[in-house]
Parts: C-alpha cells; sequence; structure tokens
C-alpha cells in the first residue's frame, strides 16, 4: 500500500472499497467512525489469519504476529491487533492473566472470507447460492410452513431493497451506475430461480399467497429496474463503452463454444464491398515490367545447314596407332638415308616446320623407335629466311 | 426483377458486384450497360468525369491494397493477352481462352514451371474471378465486366503491353486443340443459355411495365418467344452513349476461330443464337451533371478528386488535402453526389471517408435476402453474388470479438472504432473455436481479399488478423448496431441484452 503512488485512481478505487465495507458492517457498528478507514486495515487482518492457519496447534505469540505482519507499520500493526482482541477474533489460547499465545476465531475468517466474495461481484453469487439454498429448504418435508413464511419474507425484503438501491443509482449520477450496477443488476438466472422458489412455495402451502404475491412483485420490481439500470447505462455509454459490460470472460465462451450459424448470425443484414481492386493499365505493365525475369538459356552454337557426320571416327585410337604415325614421320624425313640434317628438311613455312619438329622430338623421346635426334652448337643467323634462327641439328636412323 | 431506386442499386453494385439486367432494362444512373447478343446485361457503376481510381495515386492517398499485387496483375496481362485477339475492338468482351492457354502464358511471361508458380497463377485467376475482372467457367477464361472500365485512352497502353507478353512455347502435342476446347465448353452452355432466355421471358413482363429506356441497338434473341421490349418507349435523354460505337453482334455463322472445327460443335438450330461472347458497352447516363455543373472546372476537379479519395482510399482521407473535403459548400455536394449512391460522409476527427447510407444499406439488404431466398436460378442470378459465406461470417465475428470486444472490455481499447491494433491468433481461431479448420483458410482468404481483415505478420509465429481498411467506413450507427449483435449473441440473458432488445422494440 505504502509503496505505490499515490493515484486518484488509486485513492478513488479504495474509497469505493471502504463504501462496500461500511455498507456490509453499518447493522453492527456501534457508531459511524466503527468501521476501517484504510484498505490496508483489512489486509493485516487476514495475513494475521493466514498465520495463525499455518502455525496450527502452536498458535501465535505476539512477536510471532508481529513478524507475520512486518510488511506494515508498527502502529498500524498495534491498532489492529487492539481491536481484533477487544472484539474477540484473536483470543489467548488459555483465558488467563499473562497469557502469550493466541489463536483466532474461526467465525471471523468465515466472515472475511464472505466479505471478500462480496466485494467482488456485489452478492450476485452470494444471491444464486441463498437462493438455491432456500429452495432446498422449502422442498425438505421438514420445513414447516412457519419457515417458509419467513424465508419468502426474507427475500421479498431483499429483493425489494436490492430494487431500490438500483433505482437511485438509475436517477443518480452515470458514474456510480457504471461503477456499481453491473454488481447489483440481477441475471435472468437470479429471477428464474426466484421464480422457481415461489412457485415451490405456492404449491406447498396455498395458503401463503399473500407473502407470495409480495414476493412475486418483489422480483418483478428488481427485474425491471436491473432492466432499466442496464438500458440507462447502454444509452449513455454510447458506442465505446457498452462492450466493457460484459466480462472477458463471457466474451471468450462466446468464441469458443458458439457454432458457426451464430456467429454468422451477428453479421446478418451488414453490408460490406465486395473486392474491388482497380487494376490500372499503368499499373498492369509496370507489373509486368517488374517480373522475374527467365533466366538466360544457353546459347546454342551455330550449325552447318548441310548434313555433318563431323569428326567422329576419324581416330584411330589403337595403341600402336601413335608409334606407327611417328614412325612413318621419321622415315618421310630421312629416306634412305640414315642420317639427315634438319636445316635441309624443315621447310621455309614455320608453322609446319614447327608442327615436324614436334613430332621428331616425340619420335626422339620414344626409346622403342629406332631413331635419334642429335644437336650441335653451331647456329646459322639469316634475318632473310625462315626461320632466322636455325641450330643445326640431325635425325638418325640407329641400327 | 426486383426494382430499385439507383442508390440502392449502387448499393447493390459495390457491395455485390456487376448487377445482372433483365432484356431490356436500362442500367440505373451512373452505371454502364454491358449489353449482351440476347438484350440481357450487366450494371456497373463508373466514376465522374473520367476518373478512374487510379487518380487516388496522383494525390499520394493509399488505395485499398490489392492482395499480391504484381501477380494478380500480370495473370490479368497474360488473361488479355489470351483473350484480346482483335485489337480493333474494345478488349471487353473479347474471346474466350483456356485456362491451360493463359496458365501457359503466365509461365512463359515469368520463365518459371514450378508447381508453386502454378498455384499462385491459380489463386490469382480465382481472385480476379471474385473480382470480376475475369469470368473463369468450365475451363475457360473470359474477360470480366471490370475491364470494361478501362478508358479508350489507355488502350495503346494495353495494346503495347499486350504486344510484350511472350508468346507460350507449348508442346506440340497438345490432345485437344484451344479451339475445340472453347468449342465444346460453349456447346455446354447453350443449354444454360436456353435457361436463362427462359427467365428472360419472365422478366421482359416485368420490365415492360416500367418506364424504362431501351437504348440497345440489339434485337432481342427471338428463340424463348421473348418479345422484343418496346423500342418506342422514352430513350434515356441524358444517356447519350459516351464512347462506343455500336459493334454489331457476332452474326450468327461467324465463327469463332479459323481453326476451330465447327462439325464438332452440334447445333441444329440455325436461328439460336451463338453462345459466344457478344456484347457491347453502353454509357451510363450522368448522373452529377446538375451537381456539377454549376461550377469552374477547377472546383469541378476538387470534388471529384475527393469524391475518387473518400471512395477508395484505404483509410480516412485529411480533409486538408482536398479542397472538396475542407470547403463546408463543396463537402456539402459531395454529400449529395455520394446520397445519389447511397453512400455518405463519414467523419473521423478531421479526416473523412465514406460509407453505406445506414437506410440505402438496410433496403439493400433486405433486397438482396429476398433475391437469396428466391433461389434465383442461373448461378449469378441476384444481386450479391459476392456475398459473404456463413464461414466468412463466424471468422469475422470471432476476429471482431478478439481483436475489438475482448481488449475495450479489458479497457485497452478506448475508441469508438472497429479498428484495432489487437491481432487475433490464428492458432487462436484454429484450435479454440467452433468453425471446422476446411473452412477456415478458405473464409480468411475470402475476407482479406475483400479488406475486411488484415493480416498483421510478426516474426514467425506471432501474428494474425485484425479487422480491416473496410470498418472504416461503417456510420456511427452502423458502428452501434454492431455492438449491439455482440451483445445480443455472446450475451443473450444479461440485462444488457435486454436493454438493447427493449429499445430496439420501443424504435
Amino acid at each position: 500500500m505504502s509503496d505505490q503512488p499515490l493515484t486518484l485512481d488509486a485513492a478513488l478505487s479504495d474509497e469505493a472499497v471502504l463504501s462496500t465495507y461500511r455498507r456490509m458492517f453499518a447493522a453492527l457498528a456501534r457508531d459511524s467512525g466503527a468501521v476501517v478507514d484504510d484498505p490496508a486495515l483489512v489486509d493485516i487482518a487476514e495475513t494475521l489469519f493466514a498465520a495463525f492457519a499455518e502455525a496450527g496447534e502452536e498458535w501465535l505469540t505476539h512477536e510471532q504476529m508481529r513478524f507475520a505482519c512486518r510488511a506494515y507499520p508498527a502502529d498500524q500493526f498495534d491498532n489492529r491487533l487492539r481491536v481484533l482482541k477487544g472484539l474477540g477474533a484473536i483470543r489467548e489460547v488459555f483465558p488467563k492473566p499473562h497469557q502469550l499465545r493466541y489463536r483466532a476465531s474461526f467465525t471471523s475468517v468465515v466472515g472475511l472470507m464472505f466479505i471478500r466474495r462480496m466485494m467482488d461481484d456485489g452478492g450476485q453469487s452470494e444471491m444464486h447460492r441463498l437462493l438455491a439454498l432456500e429452495d432446498l429448504n422449502v422442498a425438505d418435508p421438514r420445513t414447516t410452513m412457519e419457515e417458509a413464511r419467513q424465508s419468502a419474507a426474507n427475500l421479498a425484503r431483499a429483493f425489494r431493497l436490492w430494487a431500490l438501491e438500483l433505482i437511485t443509482l438509475t436517477t443518480g449520477t452515470i458514474e456510480e451506475l457504471r461503477e456499481q450496477a453491473p454488481k447489483l443488476w440481477g441475471t435472468e438466472e437470479i429471477a428464474r430461480r426466484a421464480q422457481s422458489l415461489h412457485g415451490t412455495i405456492l404449491t406447498r402451502w396455498p395458503e401463503l399467497d399473500r407473502v407470495c404475491t409480495d414476493l412475486r412483485a418483489a422480483i418483478y420490481a428488481y427485474s425491471d429496474a436491473s432492466r432499466r439500470a442496464a438500458g440507462r447505462l447502454a444509452d449513455s455509454a454510447g458506442t465505446t463503452r457498452n462492450l466493457t459490460l460484459l466480462p472477458t470472460e463471457t466474451w471468450r465462451t462466446f468464441t469458443q463454444t458458439a457454432g458457426k450459424e451464430r456467429l454468422a448470425a451477428v453479421l446478418d443484414g451488414f453490408v460490406f464491398d465486395a473486392p474491388a481492386p482497380w487494376h490500372d493499365p499503368a499499373a498492369i505493365a509496370r507489373a509486368v515490367d517488374e517480373a522475374p525475369r527467365p533466366a538466360p538459356a544457353q546459347p546454342t552454337p551455330p550449325r552447318s545447314a548441310l548434313p555433318d557426320a563431323g569428326p567422329e571416327g576419324s581416330l584411330d585410337s589403337s595403341p600402336t596407332a601413335a608409334l606407327e604415325r611417328l614412325a612413318q614421320v621419321a622415315e618421310s624425313v630421312l629416306g634412305s638415308a640414315s642420317r639427315v640434317a634438319l636445316a635441309d628438311v624443315l621447310g621455309a613455312d614455320w608453322p609446319s616446320a614447327r608442327r615436324l619438329l614436334a613430332d621428331l622430338t616425340t619420335v626422339d623421346l620414344r626409346p622403342e623407335l629406332p631413331y635419334r635426334l642429335t644437336w650441335s652448337d653451331d647456329l646459322t643467323i639469316d634475318p632473310a629466311r625462315e626461320p632466322s634462327w636455325l641450330s643445326h641439328g640431325y635425325l638418325e636412323r640407329v641400327p | 426483377m426486383i426494382r430499385t431506386d439507383d442508390a440502392t442499386a449502387h448499393v447493390l453494385a459495390r457491395a455485390g458486384g456487376p448487377l445482372p439486367l433483365g432484356a431490356g432494362a436500362a442500367a440505373p444512373a451512373g452505371m454502364l450497360r454491358l449489353t449482351r447478343p440476347d438484350s440481357t446485361g450487366e450494371a456497373l457503376p463508373v466514376w465522374p468525369d473520367g476518373a478512374t481510381p487510379s487518380l487516388l495515386e496522383e494525390h499520394q492517398v493509399a488505395p485499398v491494397p490489392v492482395e499480391r499485387a504484381g501477380e494478380t496483375r500480370r495473370v490479368l496481362a497474360a488473361c488479355l493477352r489470351c483473350c484480346w485477339t482483335d485489337q480493333s475492338a474494345d478488349p471487353w468482351p473479347g474471346d474466350p481462352a483456356p485456362v491451360e492457354l493463359v496458365l501457359d502464358t503466365y509461365r512463359a511471361l515469368i520463365g518459371r514451371t514450378d508447381d508453386l508458380m502454378r498455384n499462385w497463377a491459380r489463386g490469382a485467376l480465382r481472385r480476379l474471378h471474385d473480382s470480376a475482372w475475369i469470368v473463369m467457367a468450365d475451363g475457360l477464361v473470359t474477360l470480366g465486366p471490370r475491364c470494361a472500365l478501362w478508358p479508350v485512352k489507355s488502350y495503346a497502353q494495353l495494346k503495347e503491353l499486350v504486344r510484350r507478353v511472350p508468346e507460350p512455347e507449348r508442346a506440340a502435342l497438345t490432345v485437344v486443340a484451344d479451339a475445340d476446347i472453347i468449342a465444346a465448353a460453349t456447346a455446354d452452355t447453350t443449354a444454360v443459355a436456353a435457361d436463362t432466355t427462359a427467365v428472360a421471358a419472365d422478366t421482359t413482363a416485368v420490365a415492360a411495365d416500367t418506364p424504362l429506356a431501351v437504348d440497345t441497338p440489339l434485337a432481342v434473341a427471338a428463340t424463348a418467344g421473348t418479345t422484343a421490349a418496346d423500342p418506342e418507349s422514352p430513350a434515356a435523354g441524358a444517356g447519350a452513349p459516351a464512347r462506343t460505337d455500336p459493334v454489331p453482334p457476332p452474326a450468327p455463322s461467324g465463327e469463332p476461330d479459323p481453326t476451330a472445327r465447327h462439325d464438332s460443335s452440334p447445333e441444329p438450330d440455325a436461328a439460336a443464337p451463338r453462345v459466344r461472347l457478344g456484347g457491347q458497352v453502353e454509357g451510363g447516363a450522368a448522373e452529377f451533371d446538375d451537381l456539377l455543373g454549376g461550377y469552374d472546372e477547377r472546383r469541378r476537379a476538387e470534388l471529384v478528386a475527393a469524391f475518387m479519395a473518400v471512395e477508395h482510399a484505404a483509410e480516412p482521407v485529411p480533409e486538408a488535402r482536398f479542397a472538396g473535403l475542407r470547403d463546408p459548400a463543396l463537402r456539402h455536394t459531395l454529400g449529395e453526389m455520394l446520397a445519389r449512391r447511397g453512400r455518405t460522409l463519414i467523419p473521423h476527427r478531421e479526416r473523412w471517408i465514406s460509407g453505406y447510407d445506414d437506410h440505402a444499406a438496410a433496403r439493400a439488404a433486405r433486397l438482396s435476402d429476398e433475391s437469396v431466398s428466391e433461389g434465383r436460378p442461373g448461378g449469378r442470378g441476384g444481386a450479391g453474388q459476392a456475398r459473404l459465406g456463413e464461414a466468412a461470417k463466424a471468422v469475422l465475428t470471432l476476429v471482431l470479438v478478439h481483436s475489438v470486444a475482448i481488449p475495450r472490455a479489458e479497457g485497452l481499447l478506448p475508441e469508438d472504432t472497429w479498428a484495432s491494433p489487437h491481432p487475433t491468433p490464428v492458432d487462436e481461431l484454429r484450435r479454440h473455436t467452433q468453425v471446422p479448420i476446411g473452412e477456415l483458410e478458405a473464409a480468411l482468404r475470402t475476407l482479406r481479399h475483400a479488406g475486411l481483415l488484415t493480416q498483421v505478420k510478426a516474426g514467425e509465429e506471432a501474428g494474425g488478423y485484425v479487422p480491416g481498411p473496410q470498418f472504416h467506413r461503417l456510420t456511427p450507427a452502423a458502428r452501434r448496431r454492431l455492438q449491439e449483435e455482440l451483445i445480443l449473441a455472446a450475451g443473450p440473458h444479461t440485462p444488457l441484452a435486454g436493454a438493447v432488445r427493449a429499445r430496439r422494440s420501443a424504435d
């Protein structure tokens, strides 16, 4: 409590809580200042009761109680303990002087539970329980007519007072109505239960019709007041707040349990636009321009228009083919001679000379062929001739 | 045939797509009449002074987003390439083409051949069909009524576009030639056409007692014994055809394609009209001239720009950007223009958008309910062919509850709006509702396409759906009614629902 910043909203909600406390205990209070003036004081009591429940038969000493309530200021705690002791909610374990251990009163704990529940829903669920219990009671064969009369009269009074409060709210400020009304107004469920109770009493004791008429009138008055309060709220809340008047759980239940038809029925009678996007010619052209381009295909090499078998098959792939060709080259160079100068056999054009030199070098490197190249250190240079630089060498046949 | 005033007809056309017209029935003011050879037709709203929604681009106002815009438009280009065979005529109606040919053309355009591309293209075809840009039936694609809205001055651009779309490479071994597919499909529809002319016979009786202008040069098909509507009925005075020279209806002997093998199509009755896509566009009566006539050219253009902006923008338009919204006198005229189309201006602080006028919407809803309950034949019959299905409505309601009602009940959404920043997770829709999963995906697709839902993407798994841009267009009364309907549905036994019912019965 103390560590929260004190905002106007917090103060307002505290005041709402306190006013409920005051109203609940108005019947029991000795004077108008007798109810707590700080909601934290109730929290102290609750903390204490929780500590007592945990302690069990060990009970609690004053120090232990103080420890349990260490979150609250000392003076608030002392004040609370004095009141709780004075009213008998906390008592000595044994009624004798200088008692150090204390126990809590069961009645007070139950009372506090009841208070908390009343805070939550303004007593709607209490009314539900009460009606259910009364229904069981009047159906019980042991119940006397006098008890039934008493019960009907009590309920009639409760409904009348409830209705009166709602009517007052309905004519009051809208803020108060918004705050209080949803806690007070009855659902159809409550009205239905009350009417079934009324029916049970009337069939069992027809002579109670006078009390029952009272009860019936009270139920109707209450339903009517509920409807009027809701109507005023719905009208004033306009289009923003109305949805807040149904709790989140109701909405969730609706989405999870409602069938397709029920969901669809919400939108019956609403007119929405048909899909009608505009495709402007410029936009279409842009879209076509931005189309992902197909990957460029590999260009096929140009082919002759004439039928062409290609070089396939012209290669002799037998293992001796290379050797035979080399021997042929060497023989054609040598002719009948056993030694020939390269300068004589190389022609004037360098490309064919180059090819011949390459072949002869290969021949020289093949030990199985009977030809060798020998090179001397002489070099002829003649710029006018091709090749202009010529090493002197000989191809020889080796026996 | 249901008789409607022009405002309601415009509401029906906006909510349900092109309006079917009976034989000889004139189009409502402000609509094109797309006339078929049997003189029935469809009516489609046009915009004042030859404007198109591309005007929004000039004013830098975002139009309602098009789903997968690039892909959809490329597929439309492929359709145009296949269907607009005679480029000396208007693109609409064009010729039918097999869906496979369109798909092949699209494939050649983007150079991809995988299955994914095929599924995407099929999705785009479906969306184009749903929005009346094409008509897809019996394996054939034809250009839809909306193609008639392209302005004539853009035809050169369209021709250039068609020229650029490559010819598809098709395997030589097609089992059935395209022309045969078309011939077979049209033979099928001959029977259907006989039915629809019978319906037309019914409707001409109704049409005859309404003073309808018949300015169609086409003779009513004489097959089913229908009498041509009285040609001497008063011609529409202001309804001079805006641009079309009457294209003669295709002669009964006309071959759809020189390569078509005629012997395969059974045609015993020579007098029966060939169910080829004949048709012509007739300009509607100018509807705003008396309102706009008093303004000089600049103000007139400002009014038209504001009209287009509020009618087609995705979000409410700031009034500072449009003189037609800023100036109270012009805004008043704009309101009158909109009222003639059953629309009304909806203020959002200093922004404006248009929505259905409550009374016109109620009338239209009643009419389309009637036409549905009458179970009119012909499939497309009845206004509101684009009505939401039950599953789509259910999904929309779920999103409204999750994205608006619950956040508001928790105090997270203070404003009076049905737009919401709180997405409904798809998982919530999939797992925790009674809507069958099989119907969920299709419903979401429809709702997305109509701008009723917007998909919100956030990270890998998060994200979901929020109410779409259409929810800006609800009038205060419609917003209130939507809220009340939700309360009545979710908590029918609460006093709040009781109060709503009591107030309604008192009204």
